[in-house]
């Protein structure tokens, strides 16, 4: 972290990073991306409560076509039996399974992910198609144990922990928008990453905030999540 | 809200859900006359009673097949196209001169 990194002296940066300064935050780079290291001194305590944070600049990449699934696993991708489901791989990157032939995957906080990297520059063979997920996608972390209340009041399915488990993933509509929503816990924290079209990432970022107010819920940096790990 | 079940998502809103017409089978594109084409491009048989129709999951964009009663609109059952596409149709390139305009 180094706080005198502005988002403008990087070429990937967030659509909310006007949002983010005005918030006063300090940031992190990893590259030529740049992420918010935190807004406040003390965001651990606020994650555990409530915290959104963005992490639309961190890897993530997309594969779909009915050859996907034989590919990846020859790559040495541990795939989910079933759609609607992630998996964690050895390097920390989880693999969200979208149907059976479409795949997700999302690299760890710390912006840099083997796999992605690998599968990205492999060759593929035909019927396997690449998706920009990285820019066609926001990328949101709902955090805390008021996350549940939270996503409650915006969208209509059960996303509670008891009946939504770690790795399960609802694709649906969220704020009235369609999402991604995979619960993706951080050690004990209950963690839901959240995915939709990067063009209303602004109108998901206030809507969310709104709806966390009544549980006095805030942004947090990336340096929150990590500390919960 | 009506609740509609995705093959693919379970039971979700209606609104989250696009209608996509009435499925028709695909003529068989190497000897269909322009007649069978637009027939099956542009004709609806608008049944009363129970057809097969297309629609898209918005949030997955995912197409699948419902059967529903159009006098009652009860859902029968949902299920996933590749029951019904389950090979795949190459188109071969056109060579007409006709075509090539």
């Amino acid at each position: 972290m180094d706080p005198s990194i502005s988002p403008t002296q990087t070429s990937r940066r967030s659509s909310l990073y006007r949002r983010h300064s005005q918030l006063g935050a300090e940031f992190h780079r990893f590259g030529e991306a740049i992420a918010v290291h935190h807004y406040a001194s003390d965001e651990a305590t606020q994650a555990q409560s409530l915290g959104l944070a963005d992490l639309s600049t961190l890897p993530r990449v997309g594969f779909k076509g009915a050859g996907t699934p034989a590919w990846a696993e020859q790559c040495g991708v541990h795939l989910p039996h079933q759609p609607n489901w992630a998996s964690e791989q050895p390097d920390g990157t989880l693999v969200a399974r979208l149907s059976s032939s479409e795949l997700l995957m999302i690299g760890d906080y710390s912006g840099h992910s083997p796999l992605i990297d690998r599968l990205a520059a492999a060759d593929r063979p035909e019927r396997v198609y690449p998706l920009p997920r990285a820019d066609s996608h926001s990328w949101l972390a709902l955090c805390g144990s008021h996350a549940a209340d939270t996503l409650a009041k915006v969208c209509a399915v059960d996303l509670r922990p008891q009946h939504f488990e770690n790795g399960q993933i609802a694709q649906t509509s969220l704020a009235k928008i369609n999402a991604i929503i995979l619960r993706s816990d951080i050690g004990n924290l209950t963690n839901y990453a959240i995915f939709s079209d990067s063009s209303s990432v602004e109108y998901l970022w206030d809507s969310l905030l709104d709806a966390m107010a009544e549980h006095r819920g805030s942004p947090v940096g990336l340096e929150a999540l990590a500390n919960n790990r | 809200m009506k609740i509609l079940t995705c093959p693919l998502n379970g039971p979700r809103n209606m609104s989250e859900f696009t209608y996509g017409g009435e499925y028709h089978p695909t003529p068989d594109h190497a000897d269909a006359s322009a007649r069978e084409w637009a027939e099956h491009v542009f004709f609806h048989h608008n049944t009363a009673g129970v057809v097969t129709e297309w629609w898209c999951h918005n949030a997955s964009s995912y197409w699948f097949l419902a059967e529903r009663n159009t006098l009652t609109d009860e859902v029968l059952r949902t299920f996933d196209c590749d029951q019904v596409y389950n090979q795949r149709i190459d188109f071969p390139a056109v060579t007409t001169p006709e075509a090539r305009k």
